[in-house]
């Protein structure tokens, strides 16, 4: 129930992994000359033409990095390199994950001006005022994510690519929860940079890309080797690559989805029929497999213990460590409570429909069980 | 957020027990801190007294609900003349929750001794 957080390796992609591991595999160093290395530097270039397809690119643009992360760092702080360009301003939203914020931070230090886009009670950016800031303001980067990683909200990636384009700012978009859930066409939409990963889309962790438009340009962050065309230097991490691009082209929406749709409906209806319960966000703009639920009356760290057996999260898995409720939740407008007393389950390939019954279940014995441990509780408990 | 085993087996059997009305006093108070997210209601039964029978209700978080349990616990049985407080200090160490949520604990006295206040007015 926390596939957005991560997801099990397909046995398909270990498969392709493991012709890269062991004295006998294609272990070589991809940058190598010799033959080995050819072989290595061969299969590293099929994953990233499997990648390429899969979001709409072309194979030279795609750069691999250790995951989403660096690839929000990368596009970020290296759009705004060691000179400033003159529309120095990045906009963005509250609702980002941690690695785009914090490096909006970083950048903000540097002299940057970061506003943050206003978005409505699903988390959608209001296109209309995106383009009255853009009117207004010279704008170098706007970094928007595809899908949120806490409640599914999808963003609309195209209008926003052709606002950005209309007033000479460039577009990275964070697309860790939308591949294999969503299309995602980089060339035809506009979009200037993409961070990709592959451990969302039962891939393995450790490993993934920035796309990086044709004629773009962003300034590095490692050096070291001139590794992925000065972008990321370091030595290519053969079976990681391979994993990812195996997990890319297994990950078809269009196949997938019907299936998860089918499961998160039946989510949705069982617990939907806890009362008092809600939804976080909306189904009609949330990808099927994410399912943001709050529970009235329910304190959430308590919730998360009592449902420890579901693997089930209170936000972003970087955050749940944390007793803070949730901020993406918070910018939405909800109260601490409430945020706290929200859970995200999160649903995938190789989720069944016992586990989905068992998730109901379960929720409704627990929440029903603390609930009655302070039936007076007074209003601001429940809300 | 880490919890000890003693406060997990106790957050894990935590059902409503609420106290009877079969003789004595029964007196209910309560309070609550909104910033720690702390709601908690002590109903609490004296006879000729002595508490005998104490039960929380409580919004609040695991260790919250664990330490109710045990103070419940403690209470029994004592004088209500010589509650003057509980050594909130002392379960949460017995339990190993960490300081920071101390004044949850500190809320749960509150309630006890509103409790006590109540007996003495009667």
């Amino acid at each position: 129930m926390d596939y957005a957080a991560t997801t099990p390796v397909d046995p398909r992609v270990i498969e392709a992994m493991v012709q890269c591991l062991g004295p006998d595999a294609v272990f070589a160093n991809a940058a190598s000359t010799h033959g080995l290395g050819l072989v290595a530097k061969g299969l590293i270039e099929q994953a990233r033409s499997d990648i390429a397809a899969r979001v709409g690119a072309h194979a030279d643009e795609i750069v691999f990095t250790s995951g989403a992360t660096e690839s929000n760092n990368l596009a970020l702080k290296g759009t705004f390199g060691e000179e400033l360009p003159h529309n120095s301003r990045l906009l963005t939203t509250r609702i980002e994950h941690k690695s785009v914020l914090d490096s909006a931070e970083q950048v903000a230090r540097r002299g940057v001006a970061v506003e943050y886009l206003v978005t409505d009670a699903c988390g959608r950016v209001d296109l209309d005022a995106l383009a009255s800031t853009l009117q207004a303001k010279a704008t170098a980067l706007v970094s928007v994510m595809h899908v949120n990683n806490e409640i599914g909200t999808w963003q609309e990636i195209e209008a926003i690519a052709a606002l950005c384009r209309a007033h000479g700012a460039l577009l990275h978009v964070d697309a860790a929860q939308s591949v294999g859930k969503l299309p995602v066409l980089l060339e035809d939409w506009g979009v200037d940079f993409c961070s990709l990963t592959a451990h969302k889309i039962c891939g393995p962790k450790g490993i993934g890309a920035l796309y990086v438009r044709r004629g773009r340009r962003l300034a590095a962050q490692l050096h070291g080797g001139g590794h992925e065309h000065g972008l990321r230097a370091g030595t290519l991490a053969t079976h990681q690559i391979v994993g990812m691009g195996a997990s890319y082209a297994l990950a078809e929406p269009a196949s997938e989805m019907p299936e998860i749709e089918r499961l998160s409906q039946r989510l949705w209806a069982g617990l939907a029929a806890i009362e008092g319960v809600a939804r976080n966000g909306s189904a009609a703009t949330s990808i099927p497999n994410i399912v943001n639920v709050r529970f009235p009356g329910v304190d959430g760290e308590s919730l998360r213990l009592a449902l420890a057996d579901l693997a089930v999260s209170a936000g972003s898995a970087c955050n749940s460590a944390d007793v803070e409720p949730s901020y993406v939740l918070k910018s939405l407008g909800l109260s601490d409570v409430a945020a706290a007393g929200s859970l995200r389950f999160s649903i995938g390939r190789f989720t069944t429909e016992s586990e989905i019954d068992r998730a109901v279940e379960r929720a409704t014995e627990e929440v029903s069980r603390l609930r009655s441990l302070a039936p007076n509780a007074p209003n601001w408990c429940l809300s | 957020m880490d919890y000890s085993t003693e406060v997990r087996r106790r957050f894990a059997a935590a059902v409503p027990n609420w106290v009877d009305h079969s003789d004595g006093v029964v007196v209910v108070a309560e309070a609550e801190d909104r910033t720690l997210g702390l709601w908690v209601r002590c109903h609490m039964r004296v006879v000729d007294s002595t508490i005998a029978s104490v039960a929380f209700e409580v919004f609040g978080c695991p260790d919250s609900i664990a330490a109710s349990s045990l103070i419940a616990e403690r209470l029994s049985g004592r004088s209500i003349k010589t509650l003057d407080q509980i050594d909130v200090r002392r379960v949460a160490v017995e339990l190993s929750i960490p300081t920071e949520k101390l004044g949850k604990l500190l809320r749960m006295e509150d309630a006890v001794l509103a409790c006590k206040a109540l007996v003495d007015a009667d």
